[in-house]
């Protein structure tokens, strides 16, 4: 984390050595491949695991966050700072505000509150795609809904529905609206395509790639005719936070996290999905509709997160995967680490995205990619061998 | 029959217009290691997907100890059913300890952990199959017997009354191929009805109480594997030439000779 290296306290003595233990707890379980002696509850070092992901990701994810509020490209302020004009701009409930507490409350707490919402959604959405397909190449958008979004928003944008009086009250939403419709449209043809064909994991990806270039294709003739006034739907096209106001960054939020955490109450069954379909069946499992609702809900979530930030890839194709070689192959864990990095890794996006060339905003969708790969790179590296997922 | 635990009446399942089972009627009692064998394609797998309720839209009747499955919920039926699958595929990073678990996924349904008592059950399966210092090891860095024996012993916490086992030595050496049939032998002693499908006959022979032979999505021979298995039978249904002969133990072996027609 180079921007902040020498304003923000690094951890030093106590927390530190917290730290080094949380690490070394949560790598244990994949460190020991070889033979086991101790005779200790499997059970409760799960839990005690989940704990530690939950507690220290929620206080990783808070330190970014304050983070977030401290950087502008117009300087650094100390986290405290940040963090008491963060109070005081929420308690005088946004009037009255100085300059920084403005900046504080108008922009970067918007921006951060959905960017938490959209990382921990796509990570989580990514999960259940992959667990639900069987296939590590899966990601949120494989069931078309980012084409059939995508198109949708460039359509209601080239078209011009923002001269219609009532729309163009609203003319916000016109792009959020348009991409949900159309995420949803792309995925329930993918959905009813393949279970046409029998429903197999296969059948699924290739309907999504279907469908998703069908949707790209008729994207890419809206973009052709209309050259011109398509300045406000670039941004959109490779996801951008900069748009986001209190209004609509709750409405990211609140469904992206309670969807999340709706999912995770079903961790167990995807453990099960793990073992294929067959055996989840002959488990108990009613792997048919557990597979149609999922299917749904992970759509929906993920229409959730590209509705008004647009499309960013990366996070939900390889955050699940980060978490795995970590953690191994629990979704119990998993998915809240999934959620807290996918959280975290959309924060410092974001935050390089404002701040790197400003006044220009970076495109978040690129920083993600670019921060994550070398990153997922160098794990893959040292723990690919032993890892099949 | 008083010790009888799976009865199946003419069991039928068609996929499009192909018939796989033609109505098959069988009935096998507890506590024995039970073989089936037959050419591919025969339909030992899909009656086994039939008997656990992976298939579903079959017709007829399966009951098991007494009870008919026709109208149970997954869930129930899996507490009686357990099915052991030829391979574990890809397991996305799952430890032993994660996989055999899943075997007790019938008895906490709704609860997020598993207790202790589920544990201890798990821990003593691992125990009894030799896996237990692997417990933490990856699934994926098994050996193809410690997979084998991973697989069955989550189907073994599962506490099914019926255990179908699909080709479980069939990617094993000859060590492991014996080793297998002999968990499954053992675990055949109590109430449990062991079920396996393979295409060793002599392994079958050997340690099988009974065989079921199948052709063409019928049964064609049910008994004793000393009487039932055949040179005329092993021509008729595999459509080989074969010696049959017995060892100094009085052990059956089959030997392969020609094949006919093709």
């Amino acid at each position: 984390m180079g921007v902040n290296d020498d304003n923000v306290p690094k951890g030093k003595g106590p927390l530190a050595g917290i730290a080094g233990r949380i690490g070394r707890s949560l790598s244990r379980m994949n460190e020991d491949m070889s033979d086991v002696e101790s005779d200790e509850s499997e059970i409760s070092l799960k839990r005690r695991r989940f704990l530690i992901v939950a507690v220290a990701g929620a206080l990783f994810c808070l330190f970014m966050f304050l983070i977030s509020m401290s950087i502008s490209s117009g300087g650094i302020i100390p986290i405290s700072d940040a963090l008491g004009s963060l109070m005081s701009a929420i308690g005088k409930g946004g009037q009255n505000l100085n300059t920084e507490e403005l900046y504080i409350y108008h922009s970067r707490l918007p921006r951060a509150v959905a960017a938490v919402g959209v990382g921990a959604g796509l990570a989580v959405a990514g999960c259940i795609f992959q667990a639900l397909i069987r296939n590590p190449l899966v990601d949120p958008y494989i069931t078309g809904v980012s084409s059939g979004a995508g198109c949708f928003a460039v359509a209601v944008t080239s078209v011009g529905v923002a001269a219609i009086p009532f729309l163009s009250e609203h003319s916000t939403y016109i792009i959020p609206l348009g991409a949900i419709l159309g995420g949803l449209i792309a995925f329930g043809i993918t959905l009813t395509v393949s279970e046409g064909a029998g429903g197999s994991a296969t059948n699924y990806i290739l309907a999504g790639v279907i469908v998703g270039f069908a949707f790209s294709s008729i994207q890419t003739v809206f973009l052709a005719m209309n050259k011109d006034n398509l300045a406000d739907v670039m941004w959109w096209l490779y996801g951008s936070f900069a748009s986001i106001t209190w209004e609509n960054a709750f409405l990211v939020l609140v469904p992206a996290i309670g969807i999340s955490i709706l999912a995770l109450m079903w961790a167990r069954e995807f453990n099960l999905f793990m073992m294929g379909e067959d055996q989840a069946s002959q488990l108990g499992l009613d792997v048919r509709r557990f597979k149609a609702v999922m299917m749904v809900v992970a759509s929906v979530l993920t229409s959730v997160c590209v509705a008004f930030v647009g499309i960013i890839g990366f996070v939900g194709l390889v955050i699940p995967h980060a978490c795995r070689m970590c953690l191994g192959g629990d979704h119990r864990l998993i998915m809240p680490a999934s959620m807290i990095l996918g959280a975290c890794l959309m924060l410092f996006s974001d935050l390089i995205a404002r701040v790197a060339m400003a006044p220009t905003e970076i495109p978040v969708g690129a920083i993600t990619a670019m921060i994550g790969t070398p990153v997922f790179a160098y794990m893959l590296m040292r723990r690919g061998r032993e890892y099949d997922g | 029959m008083m010790d009888e635990m799976l009865k199946i009446e003419g069991l039928r399942i068609s996929f499009g217009d192909f018939e796989a089972l033609h109505g098959i009627d069988l009935s096998l009692p507890k506590g024995k290691l039970i073989g089936l064998i037959g050419p591919n394609g025969c339909g030992k797998s899909t009656m086994m997907k039939c008997i656990s309720k992976i298939n579903k839209g079959w017709t007829g009747r399966i009951i098991i100890d007494g009870e008919d499955i026709g109208p149970m919920r997954p869930m129930d039926v899996a507490h009686r059913v357990a099915n052991v699958p030829a391979e574990a595929g890809q397991t996305f990073g799952m430890s032993v300890m994660d996989m055999v678990m899943l075997g007790r996924y019938p008895f906490v349904n709704r609860v997020w952990w598993e207790s202790r008592e589920d544990e201890r059950k798990v821990r003593e399966a691992l125990k009894a199959f030799g896996l237990d210092h692997y417990r933490r090891k990856q699934v994926s860095l098994l050996s193809s017997g410690e997979k084998q024996r991973a697989l069955i012993a989550k189907a073994y916490v599962q506490e099914p009354k019926v255990m179908l086992v699909d080709e479980p030595t069939s990617h094993l050496d000859m060590k492991y191929k014996l080793n297998v049939m002999e968990y499954l032998k053992r675990m055949s002693r109590g109430d449990m009805t062991v079920l396996v499908a393979e295409h060793d006959i002599s392994l079958m022979a050997r340690y099988c109480d009974l065989c079921i032979i199948m052709k063409k999505g019928q049964v064609v021979g049910y008994g004793d594997p000393k009487t039932v298995v055949t040179e005329e039978l092993i021509r008729d249904v595999y459509e080989v030439d074969a010696r049959i002969g017995l060892d100094a133990d009085g052990e059956i072996y089959v030997l392969p000779k020609t094949a006919i027609g093709d």
